[in-house]
């Protein structure tokens, strides 16, 4: 992987005005308009902050995997593939621009959490919540290239859409895990959106916490899965064509 | 450039069919086939993007995807292969990052003409412009082996003899080149050596004057003074003739030689006119043909 390739997908992806709005602005109005109508008080304001940040890199990893996609069918993959950069090379860089990008609302919504809305945490529970999420992004960036690499350029847009929904309702993003009935936090079990929720939750609050151990270890058991996976897609894809 | 015994099925269909082929250093081949006669699927095998059913590929004695790694090769591929949201700068520096010994980004926009299109976007591109840029980053890691498929649809005649212009300059530094083609004035002008595929087979191959031949040489009109019917018939290498009072038309196996003993029987003949059976028409005759004609 070269340091160009990345700099020239970083660039391209600050091109895309979707990319502005859904992965920088959107978590950032939407943590201000529900603190706004729910953040009564400062425990709230902060458990928010979490899910919108959780909520923004998810969107950063899902967003960048997909426009895989578009450039598997404009052929820019194969013209790439005749090049001395690998498969690996090629997926490595794609992964790490995506986990480059989660690094905006990883940064923006705690900050924002802290100048505007007044959140206080010690400098462990600022770590879990920025880089503790920041990291349990990667199984995102993963799913995004799953997605990338079986989707068209057409059809990866609703199939995103698809994955994000009960990722965010289900995994406790936009729907408080408090207020889930046990049946459905069970499910919630299984998402790693609710794994990587947990990692940022257990910084400010100990409220249905799980240990930290715990929340690293299930979302390296899907960044081992997601990989696996998205390395065979690959072998076959590039077998194919 | 050594290709044996290369084969590829898809499901029933045999895209390539026994292909045998070796390109010395230096050459520049002409591809040519109709739609459908394995050319795409041959580049692919050359180039390493698709595995054979069966069959050996070695390019400057590697395997293809060696060859690629080493920047020997370099390929504008059909249709696509560009991005829209990047530069054409950016696109052939990228590719140029990727490589070892590349040329410097500029010389090569520079070679395919597009030196002022840095800048520009992979969208606001036209269809002859992309067609350079797909070039540039073809040439950009500076290879040995060229290999372009289907170069010029998409441009219009003047850009596509431009484009044949700094292709040129390219091969006469002794490069070898391979390019499939539709347009057979473009195999008649600039290939040394011309291959031609149907289903998935080679049916002729060498250059432009022999597979020419292959297809029933040329045409030969002259006045011819006292001319008869037998004599005419019983000129060497003749496949067919008309004779019109004192105009004749002959279809030769070999012209040169018609020709000369025309002369001999016939000293006043005058009015000569030797024409070739164009590439299009070898071309023709050679992929209607049921059997293989080789």
């Amino acid at each position: 992987m070269s340091v160009t390739y990345l700099a020239l997908e970083i660039r391209r992806v600050l091109r895309s005005p979707r990319f502005m709005i859904f992965t920088v602005a959107f978590p950032v109005l939407l943590y201000l308009l529900y603190v706004g109508l729910w953040g009564k008080d400062p425990a709230t304001k902060a458990v928010l902050m979490v899910n919108l940040t959780s909520f923004g890199a998810m969107a950063a990893g899902l967003f960048t995997g997909t426009r895989v996609a578009i450039e598997r069918q404009a052929g820019w993959q194969r013209q790439l593939r005749l090049t001395p950069l690998s498969g690996g090379g090629y997926l490595a860089g794609k992964a790490a621009t995506g986990m480059t990008l989660a690094l905006a609302p990883v940064i923006l919504v705690p900050l924002v959490g802290k100048v505007v809305e007044g959140v206080g945490l010690d400098s462990a529970g600022w770590l879990r919540v920025t880089l503790g999420v920041w990291l349990a992004a990667l199984p995102f960036a993963l799913i995004g290239l799953l997605i990338g690499q079986i989707g068209t350029a057409d059809s990866t847009q609703p199939i995103t859409q698809l994955v994000m929904l009960p990722m965010a309702l289900i995994g406790g993003i936009f729907i408080p895990i408090d207020s889930m009935p046990q049946w459905l936090l069970n499910i919630a079990h299984v998402l790693p959106s609710y794994w990587l929720t947990q990692v940022g939750r257990g910084g400010v609050t100990t409220d249905l916490s799980t240990s930290l151990g715990r929340d690293a270890l299930v979302l390296a058991a899907w960044t081992v899965v997601l990989s696996v996976a998205v390395i065979r897609r690959y072998r076959k894809d590039s077998a194919r064509v | 450039m050594n290709l044996a015994g290369l084969r590829k099925h898809y499901g029933e269909v045999r895209a390539v069919d026994g292909v045998d082929l070796t390109i010395a250093p230096g050459e520049v081949v002409a591809l040519l086939g109709p739609n459908g006669a394995g050319k795409s699927t041959t580049v692919d095998m050359l180039l390493g993007l698709t595995r054979p059913d069966a069959g050996a590929v070695t390019v400057f004695g590697r395997k293809p995807s060696d060859a690629v790694a080493h920047g020997a090769i370099g390929a504008m591929l059909q249709g696509g292969a560009l991005l829209d949201d990047a530069t054409v700068g950016e696109m052939a520096g990228l590719v140029a990052s990727l490589h070892r010994k590349p040329l410097p980004v500029a010389e090569a926009l520079r070679r395919a003409g597009i030196g002022d299109l840095a800048d520009r976007r992979g969208n606001k591109l036209s269809g002859g412009q992309k067609q350079r840029v797909r070039f540039a980053v073809a040439l950009v890691s500076d290879p040995d082996l060229l290999v372009l498929d289907e170069p010029t649809s998409a441009m219009d005649v003047g850009s596509r003899r431009e484009f044949w212009r700094s292709m040129q300059a390219y091969t006469d530094t002794g490069r070898t080149v391979l390019f499939a083609t539709h347009y057979l004035e473009e195999a008649e002008e600039y290939a040394d050596r011309v291959v031609l595929m149907r289903a998935g087979r080679i049916v002729a191959d060498g250059s432009v004057a022999q597979v020419r031949a292959l297809a029933g040489g040329r045409t030969l009109r002259a006045v011819v003074p006292g001319v008869t019917e037998p004599a005419v018939a019983g000129l060497p290498c003749v496949t067919e003739y008309q004779v019109r009072g004192t105009r004749i038309a002959v279809s030769s196996r070999d012209s040169d030689k018609t020709l000369r003993a025309l002369l001999d029987a016939f000293p006043t003949a005058h009015d000569i006119e030797i024409a070739a059976i164009g590439l299009e028409g070898a071309f023709l005759s050679l992929t209607a043909d049921e059997e293989p004609v080789r």
